[in-house]
């Protein structure tokens, strides 16, 4: 084939979106080439970053798990045939979005403190959101359930209603036909939806360090440490959450739904 | 058995209104229409995947209105199949068995039993993703009729298919209808596949069916100038028909006369005004020269085009309106007719239906 010049306006677009890559590739490879072999191997001696990387995957964890188990169904019911406040319904879950982390800490605190009619009735019954690890996972779970329930309700969405219709008519109630048909296709794209609602819960930082400041998770520790004892402090765990990022960036792209609809 | 009766369904904007008719058990029923006629709507309906908003689905005997898609016994077969991607071919078949009563055993037979009939033994074991047409069609239809189901419904399932494929598939859905003795109820857009197929056809136009009967019936005699025009098999003239003789017989018919333009057509008629001459292609008989005979009607004519269809050629007349003739290809090759033939186009007068 002869060899034909590339057009110039996509050399022009090449440029571009160069410099925007290297903007967000940069300093993420710059950090992981601050990762000395003596450091890092200090960083997992460290007890208390120890404590804050378990405390943030199990409260990840936790909260993906909770976000899973409410979000789903409701992503499935946001996904299927219209009903009245379906929209509304859906931007309410949306709107942890749009709204900055630090603001959604102050309405958590406010909504689940122990002054609040709710705070104070789950205080009763020993369930304790302020400095507390629950508030961690309840802001976990507010910032990463748009994510969940989104991508959750794209994943069944996507699924031709034919194959439900096929399924009943081969003598599956609604309930068999979700079981062996509906979450089988949509499993991928769940899967999906969640990994990156756990990175994005394991990634929260704002609204934790409002409703729980203590005990401390990764992303606050990475604070505390930088502003108590400045930049180099702040560096191996900051590559430690890093890594953990990365890890599951890839077990999301591996997860993307490639079963043909 | 499938009856319809009277049903009313409402989709969106579009509606299905009073729509009826039966197909007898083991029957071969074929619903058509054009594009948004609602012909996808009446299978949704009888499979319970529409709701009604009044009339009654009776299905064997038994009224299946309220009763849900999984225990109404219908198998459908869609236009694109609909298999299952998560699942092979032989699970895609056995899917419907998980309810029988079935041993494991009997449902594999079950599966080896349609796979064999639709030639579908090498490929049981392969994923649906990558199946041609034909093979995704019959993995369909094998899937649906595994539970043996006491109805069948077909939603255009030849409609994507090339001609060959389509020609051999018609074949087995055929002898698989004869050995299963389902009641099926096919969609088509296509008259000729209702005439192969059908035991019974109904024409749909706007959510409603405009005329029903059996395929033959339709073809000879359709009863509006849409049903003529949409089956195709007619040629179809506005005109006035005016009447110059006395009623005579029980359906009080009389001698008329229909005009249109420059034409004039001897007919009969049992009204007066405007109404539309359907007059089949093959009703009407060409020749070089006038002839004599009971025949009424002498046009002059003109080739414009022939077109031929097989072992029939179909000639393109200019009579004073536009005309279709049907002759076998071995007269047209005989007669020499080519485009600017100048001819005569005869056609009795009981050969023309006034509707």
């Amino acid at each position: 084939m002869p060899f034909r010049p590339p057009d110039r306006s996509n050399l022009i677009f090449a440029f571009l979106g160069a410099i925007l890559v290297v903007f967000v590739a940069g300093p993420l490879l710059y950090l992981l080439l601050r990762a000395e072999p003596g450091t890092l191997g200090q960083a997992f001696t460290d007890r208390e970053l120890m404590a804050s990387i378990s405390l943030t995957l199990l409260a990840a964890t936790a909260a993906t798990l909770l976000g899973a188990l409410l979000g789903v169904p409701l992503a499935y019911l946001l996904a299927g045939r219209p009903f009245p406040g379906r929209t509304l319904i859906q931007g309410l879950v949306e709107l942890p979005i749009v709204i900055p982390h630090p603001v959604a800490g102050i309405a958590l605190l406010l909504f689940l403190g122990r002054h609040s009619a709710v705070g104070g009735a789950l205080g009763k019954i020993g369930l304790e959101f302020v400095s507390h690890v629950p508030g961690i996972v309840a802001a976990m779970l507010f910032v990463s359930v748009p994510i969940l329930v989104s991508g959750s309700r794209e994943a069944f969405a996507g699924i031709d209603p034919h194959l439900a219709r096929a399924a009943r008519s081969l003598g599956d109630s609604p309930a068999r036909c979700f079981r062996r048909v509906t979450l089988p296709l949509a499993s991928r794209g769940i899967l999906a939806a969640v990994s990156l609602a756990w990175a994005r819960a394991v990634s929260e930082f704002g609204a934790i360090v409002i409703l729980t400041y203590n005990p401390k998770v990764t992303s606050v520790l990475i604070f505390d440490r930088f502003t108590s004892f400045g930049l180099e402090a702040a560096i191996p765990p900051a590559i430690i959450l890093l890594v953990i990022a990365l890890a599951m960036f890839g077990l999301i792209r591996f997860l993307q739904p490639t079963i043909p609809q | 058995m499938i009856r319809l009766e009277g049903i009313e369904v409402r989709l969106g904007q579009f509606a299905l209104r009073d729509v009826s008719f039966e197909i007898p058990p083991a029957g071969y029923g074929l619903l058509i229409g054009p594009t948004g006629s609602g012909k996808t709507s009446v299978l949704e309906a009888i499979a319970g995947h529409a709701p009604l908003r009044g009339g009654r689905i009776v299905l064997h005997g038994k009224d299946v209105t309220a009763v849900p898609p999984e225990r109404r016994g219908v198998g459908v077969v869609y236009q694109q199949n609909n298999l299952f991607p998560h699942l092979s071919v032989a699970e895609n078949i056995r899917y419907g068995l998980a309810h029988s009563d079935l041993s494991e055993a009997d449902q594999r037979a079950r599966v080896g039993e349609l796979a064999d009939s639709l030639g579908l033994d090498h490929i049981l074991g392969r994923g649906v993703a990558n199946l041609s047409g034909g093979e995704a069609q019959r993995v369909g239809l094998a899937r649906a009729l595994a539970p043996r189901p006491s109805v069948l419904l077909l939603d255009e399932p030849f409609a994507s298919l090339d001609p060959a494929t389509r020609f051999t598939l018609r074949q087995q859905l055929l002898d698989l209808h004869r050995q299963e003795g389902v009641t099926t109820l096919q969609v088509t857009h296509d008259f000729q596949e209702a005439l192969q197929l059908g035991n019974l056809v109904a024409v749909m136009s706007e959510g409603r069916i405009v005329q029903h009967g059996r395929p033959e019936e339709v073809f000879r005699h359709p009863n509006s100038s849409f049903v003529a025009r949409f089956i195709g098999a007619a040629n179809v003239i506005e005109g006035i028909v005016t009447r110059v003789g006395d009623a005579e017989g029980a359906d009080r018919q009389f001698a008329a006369r229909f005009s249109a333009g420059s034409v004039t057509l001897d007919v009969i008629a049992d009204r007066e005004g405007l109404l539309n001459a359907v007059i089949h292609p093959e009703d009407i008989v060409l020749n070089h020269r006038p002839t004599g005979g009971s025949a009424r009607n002498q046009l002059p004519a003109t080739v414009t085009a022939v077109e031929l269809a097989g072992p029939v050629t179909y000639i393109h007349l200019d009579a004073g309106w536009p005309l279709r003739a049907a002759v076998t290809s071995a007269s047209a090759e005989a007669m020499g007719l080519a485009a600017g033939v100048a001819l005569f186009a005869t056609v009795k007068a009981t050969a023309i239906r006034l509707v």
